[in-house]
């Protein structure tokens, strides 16, 4: 396999502005709990701008676990909540955050102790077990919002059910942290997360242009305004400056990975820890044009949401929302993928942390291939534990996989 | 030590096998006239059989009644609502064979019961099966929904939006619609149309059966009869692959009519977990010297206490918010001891005391089974509640597969020397 041992990717310059945006968010955590200010604990599964609007700050536990895997403490910190008698099987972002609330140790050391916690359950049932364990530890109040699994949409009694549980979860929170929700500003929160993602829906549509103009280690990287900073003004001005950007690459004909021969899709969350597997991969030619886990957070599963009735709107969202709903809407969202994307094939990135993304691959992979054509190959893995990745093997079987679709080809 | 504050009354030694002459055992007092001490040691084979092929058990059934049935795979789905239809529910048991066809489907890190139930529907086992519903019990049983469904592992499969969290006026009222509309699709599917009628019946005739698990475990519990942890394991998994009218008659013949047991030394302790129907693998548990007296288990104790106010409902006196028997039915099922799927999950900690205090255990032994994230989750927790209490806690971890192994004899036998070395007595 050929390979460009002189290429680095360009990073984009929305990614350099990243990192004030993201020194600020955790400067913002640290002077609220200083202040005595209200916080909440959220999963991603929760939306943010509710608490915007209440001035209760929120904050995502799973970014803060990307951003120390990201950082390779994971292993370090998993170690400490073992030590606890938390399993090595668990969730790496469970372990990893675990670690820092028993210890205090971590990149920007003890995190503040929420005010109170929230989780959803559109994603996984870990999620739950993760904030009860805080619970227990710290003593916060914490509340489930029900959100019951569904084939492909939340209606009828289900989305009744789920917009009453936003509604019980909105006055619980009202009534743990002082805080009332201000409707008008629930209306310009709502405004400009909207405005936001359609900004990021643009980003992720020009990933279309052939040569694709960014990698998938650039996107990824965005998550996190996309979790935490919806309905906020820095979010529009990032996500536009980050569109502007994107859009002038295609304009210019600028290939982030120069001879671009293999546009793969990338289905789960990345390994955090070894986000430079992409540029050695752009090497070889290849580039992940899309992704799945970036969808979550498009228009499909996030939005619109209508300005004049966010709760029940948030609701059918949550109860439909990207891990909520089973394996139909999952290979519906491919099929559309691997078509509008014109990829090659596909990267099930097979990550022990996260059952519900993963348990569906094998049987996505085959129907896929039955449906599209679209081959797809497993790749063993993690989003946070280095220690459940072999990266040599994982790069065997990539390379495997280029000659599979060469062969394809011919 | 002779284990626990009444360790002179460990497992039973020698658990009789039907129609061995030389057992005896003595009608329970008000026990029916009819009946003979063979009648409880026949009752028992039964249980015993059934457990070891409930497949056989249903085939049976089948074959002597007409009727089509529907498996389900975990205890929080209404075995009732099935029965509405004139169907017959059929709990598909966890049977802890190796076997790797689900490795083609789903991967290794579903927790093995999972998979040992994907491997049964895979080999064919499960051809019996009209049709399967399944709940989100977990994010492993998730996955094998989604295999199950998409390659049509039976003719009818369908999901019941089932809610988390339990003890909201909400979630009830909301189960209960939920399982109208699964209840309206199976009639479809099975052309089989429901009842109310024969939904209080069902309620009632399940209700009947599980206060005699209840009443068979209380007795366990207080010594009064002697049953091996292995035995109430296959009356367990029984109860929910017998009809309850068949179920009904043969606990209560073993309840009249008990074996006898001779007191052991073995060290009492509770198995905790989550669904559990390994039979071998308890009598290999209760082999290295403990005496499993009582438990909690998703299958077991915190099922059994399930109890659906059917009387009201049929006589008509049904009022207020559970006077639909829906919504009795989905009261029932969320407001049992939860599992650590469910929330709040703190009262299990609390069952799980009272399981150990009223048996007078002198310990818990947790059964972990491998990459169950909500059991792995509760452990530290559950560990330092029973802690708080002087209660001494063991976590063994394992697939549920086969009699278990060497390494867990060792590791059983290490705990009941830790225990009696302590000298921590209940």
């Amino acid at each position: 396999m050929s390979t460009r041992s002189d290429f680095r990717p360009m990073r984009l310059e929305a990614t350099e502005s990243l990192k004030s945006l993201i020194k600020t968010y955790y400067d913002d955590l640290f002077r609220t709990a200083a202040e005595g200010r209200p916080s909440v604990w959220l999963n991603v599964g929760v939306p943010c701008e509710f608490f915007y609007a209440m001035d209760v700050f929120p904050f995502y536990p799973e970014n803060y676990g990307a951003a120390c895997g990201a950082m390779k403490l994971t292993p370090k910190l998993s170690a400490i909540a073992e030590a606890h008698g938390f399993s090595a099987d668990l969730c790496s972002y469970i372990r990893t955050t675990l670690g820092t609330v028993f210890s205090g140790e971590g990149p920007y050391g003890q995190l503040p102790r929420p005010t109170v916690q929230v989780s959803a359950m559109n994603s996984c049932v870990a999620i739950m077990v993760w904030w009860r364990a805080v619970e227990r530890h710290w003593g916060v109040p914490t509340l489930v919002l029900d959100t019951p699994l569904v084939r492909e949409d939340s209606t009828g009694i289900n989305l009744d059910y789920v917009e009453s549980e936003v509604r019980r979860m909105l006055s619980w929170v009202e009534e743990h942290t002082g805080r009332t929700m201000d409707e008008e500003r629930l209306r310009e929160v709502v405004r400009l997360s909207n405005e936001g993602k359609d900004l990021w829906a643009e980003v992720l549509d020009l990933r279309r242009a052939r040569p694709c103009p960014v990698t998938a280690a650039d996107i990824f990287t965005h998550m996190f305004p996309m979790v935490a900073l919806r309905g906020t003004p820095q979010y529009v001005s990032h996500l536009r400056a980050l569109r502007d950007e994107v859009k002038a690459r295609v304009d210019e004909g600028f290939a982030a990975v120069p001879d671009e021969r293999y546009r793969l899709l990338w289905d789960n969350l990345p390994p955090w820890f070894d986000l430079r597997i992409f540029g050695e991969l752009a090497q070889m030619g290849v580039n992940f044009v899309i992704d799945t886990y970036t969808q979550a957070w498009g228009p499909r599963y996030m939005g619109p949401i209508d300005i004049d009735d966010p709760v029940r709107s948030f609701a059918g969202y949550m109860g439909a929302g990207f891990l909520n709903v089973q394996i139909g809407k999952r290979l519906e969202l491919l099929t559309e993928l691997v078509r509008d994307y014109e990829v090659d094939g596909v990267v099930f990135h097979s990550d022990r942390s996260c059952k519900p993304f993963s348990l569906v691959q094998v049987e996505l992979r085959n129907m896929l291939l039955e449906r599209a054509g679209v081959p797809g190959v497993l790749l063993e893995g993690d989003h946070n534990d280095p220690n459940l990745f072999d990266r040599e093997r994982a790069m065997g079987r990539l390379e495997s996989f280029l000659e599979v679709i060469d062969s394809g080809r011919a | 030590m002779s284990g626990g504050s009444n360790g002179s009354t460990g497992p039973p030694q020698g658990t009789p096998t039907a129609g061995s002459a030389s057992v005896a055992g003595s009608p329970t007092p008000g026990s029916p006239a009819t009946g003979s001490p063979e009648t409880g040691v026949r009752a028992l084979a039964r249980f015993r059989a059934v457990a070891a092929d409930p497949l056989a058990e249903l085939a049976a059934v089948k074959e002597r009644t007409g009727l089509m049935a529907v498996g389900y795979f975990d205890s929080y789905m209404p075995e009732e609502v099935i029965m509405a239809h004139g169907v017959l529910p059929y709990r598909v048991a966890v049977t802890g064979r190796e076997d790797l066809r689900s490795g083609e489907f789903i991967q290794g890190f579903a927790c093995p019961a999972s998979r040992d139930l994907l491997d049964q529907a895979l080999r064919g086992d499960l051809a019996l099966l009209e049709g399967a519903v399944f709940t989100r019990y977990c994010d492993s049983l998730r996955g094998v929904f989604a295999v199950w469904d998409s390659e049509k592992l039976t003719p009818y499969v369908d999901f019941v939006r089932y809610p988390t969290v339990t003890k909201t006026e909400s979630a009830v009222k909301y189960l209960a619609a939920e399982l109208r509309e699964v209840s309206a699709r199976m009639a479809a599917a099975l052309d089989a149309p429901a009842d109310e009628r024969r939904l209080l019946d069902a309620a009632a005739a399940c209700n009947r059966k599980r206060a005699l698990v209840a009443e068979l475990a209380a007795r366990r519990a207080s010594r009064d009869l002697a049953l091996s942890g292995a035995d109430y394991l296959a009356v367990l998994v029984a109860a929910t692959t017998m009809t309850p009218d068949d179920f009904t008659s043969e606990l209560s013949a073993l309840l009249a009519w008990p074996p006898p047991g001779e007191p052991g030394d073995a060290l009492p302790v509770v198995l905790s977990g989550t669904t559990f129907d390994n039979v071998a693998l308890a009598a290999s548990i209760e082999g290295a010297g403990l005496y499993l007296i009582a438990d909690d288990l998703a299958s077991g104790s915190r099922w059994y206490c399930v109890n659906v106010e059917t009387a009201r409902l049929a006589a008509g006196e049904g009022s207020g918010m559970y006077a639909d028997p829906w919504e009795a039915l989905a009261h029932a099922y969320l407001t049992r001891p939860p599992c650590s799927v469910k929330e709040p999950s703190s009262p299990r900690a609390d069952h799980l005391i009272s399981q150990v205090r009223r048996s007078g255990a002198a310990g818990v032994l947790f059964y972990l089974t491998k990459f169950c994230d909500s059991e792995q989750a509760e452990w530290p927790y559950l560990r330092d509640r029973l802690g708080a209490e002087g209660i001494p806690a063991f976590v063994v971890e394992g697939e549920q597969k086969g009699a278990g192994s060497g390494g867990l004899q060792t590791r059983l036998e290490a705990f009941r020397e830790q225990i009696e070395m302590s000298g921590d007595e209940l």
